[in-house]
């Protein structure tokens, strides 16, 4: 369990994060065209992992939007923005805001993933929906980086992540 | 369960809509200020149910808007849309279209309502979201209508279902 502010007040998560150097758990997540996808789907490339609680607030936002221009040019590299968001919602935002260098995830049919990740609210307002975190895995699914926020309406660590994708 | 279909393709709901002359389930569904509300917090009028996949979708998007201006002749009934979208796209739905007649309400936390109204689809790609119905409740929480519409992407009777609201 890992405790996480929204807007001051605590709230807790299901479990923790993966630990640096484990190997990150797969998953089953909807991808825009409803089809389910797994990390598997992305083999041979280095991951990074932004979960959200919604792509239709602020910060979620503008954290797609910098997720977006950094991987415009690294092929190398795959961006998953995982919420719990629908699809319908994911690809609405996408399209309205012109990004294309990431690819949304949703826990539409469960939320495993949530829960294997350690990432589900248990408490709160924003209960049954993520903590904002930011993972990076290698190319073999091994976890580089993993950073829960403490505060979920504030933006995470880019460099951070960005310098473990180097 | 029940079968209904998606562009003519079977698919099947977990279970049966409650039955008309029973008692309508109880439920804890998320408005869009992430507060829970329950079938009692709707005491003394009549309910109207529109349960939709999502209203990010067109369909949904239609029905939400005749919903919302029958409202105005229904003073003693609300208008409940139920969907598997979180409250930040319901919001953004209503803020667009206007529809601030009919009050939208969330599975976020869970699909707990989805199982004890027997909407929830369990397989093809819509697998964990809910498929289109309408219950109608009495003052006294009584179901005095249901429909499943059988193909999903078509509207509900909108007829059959403001009459049962007299």
């Amino acid at each position: 369990m890992a405790d996480v502010l929204f807007k001051g007040t605590p709230s807790h998560t299901s479990g923790n994060l993966p630990k640096v150097g484990s190997q990150a758990p797969d998953f089953k997540l909807t991808a825009g065209d409803l089809s389910d996808v797994s990390l598997a789907d992305f083999k041979g490339k280095k991951k990074l992992l932004s979960i959200v609680h919604s792509l239709d607030t602020g910060v979620c936002a503008a954290s797609t939007q910098r997720f977006n221009d950094f991987a415009r040019n690294r092929d190398d590299v795959v961006v998953l923005v995982v919420s719990c968001d629908l699809p319908f919602a994911q690809a609405r935002f996408c399209t309205g805001e012109g990004i294309a260098n990431v690819v949304t995830l949703s826990m539409m049919r469960d939320r495993q993933f949530a829960k294997d990740y350690g990432v589900l609210l248990t408490d709160s307002p924003l209960a049954g929906l993520t903590a904002r975190a930011t993972l990076v895995l290698d190319e073999n699914n091994k976890v580089l980086y993993a950073q829960m926020g403490p505060e979920l309406t504030v933006e995470p660590d880019y460099e951070p992540a960005f310098a473990a994708l180097k | 369960m029940a079968q209904i279909t998606r562009y003519g393709s079977p698919i099947h709901t977990h279970g049966e809509l409650p039955e008309v002359g029973s008692a309508a389930p109880d439920f804890r569904l998320v408005d869009a200020d992430l507060n829970d509300v329950t079938l009692a917090s709707f005491k003394g009028k009549k309910k109207l149910l529109s349960i939709v996949p999502s209203l990010d979708t067109p369909t949904c998007s239609l029905s939400t808007k005749k919903f919302n201006e029958a409202a105005a002749a229904y003073p003693n009934a609300v208008m409940l849309i139920v969907s598997a979208d979180l409250p930040y796209a319901q919001k953004r739905f209503c803020a667009a279209e206007g529809t601030g007649q009919v009050v939208t309400l969330s599975m976020m936390r869970s699909r707990q309502f989805a199982r004890d109204y027997g909407v929830l689809i369990v397989d093809g790609p819509t697998e964990g979201i809910t498929a289109r119905a309408i219950v109608v409740i009495d003052e006294n929480d009584r179901v005095v209508h249901r429909e499943l519409v059988p193909e999903i992407r078509q509207e509900p009777d909108y007829e059959a279902a403001l009459t049962a609201l007299k």
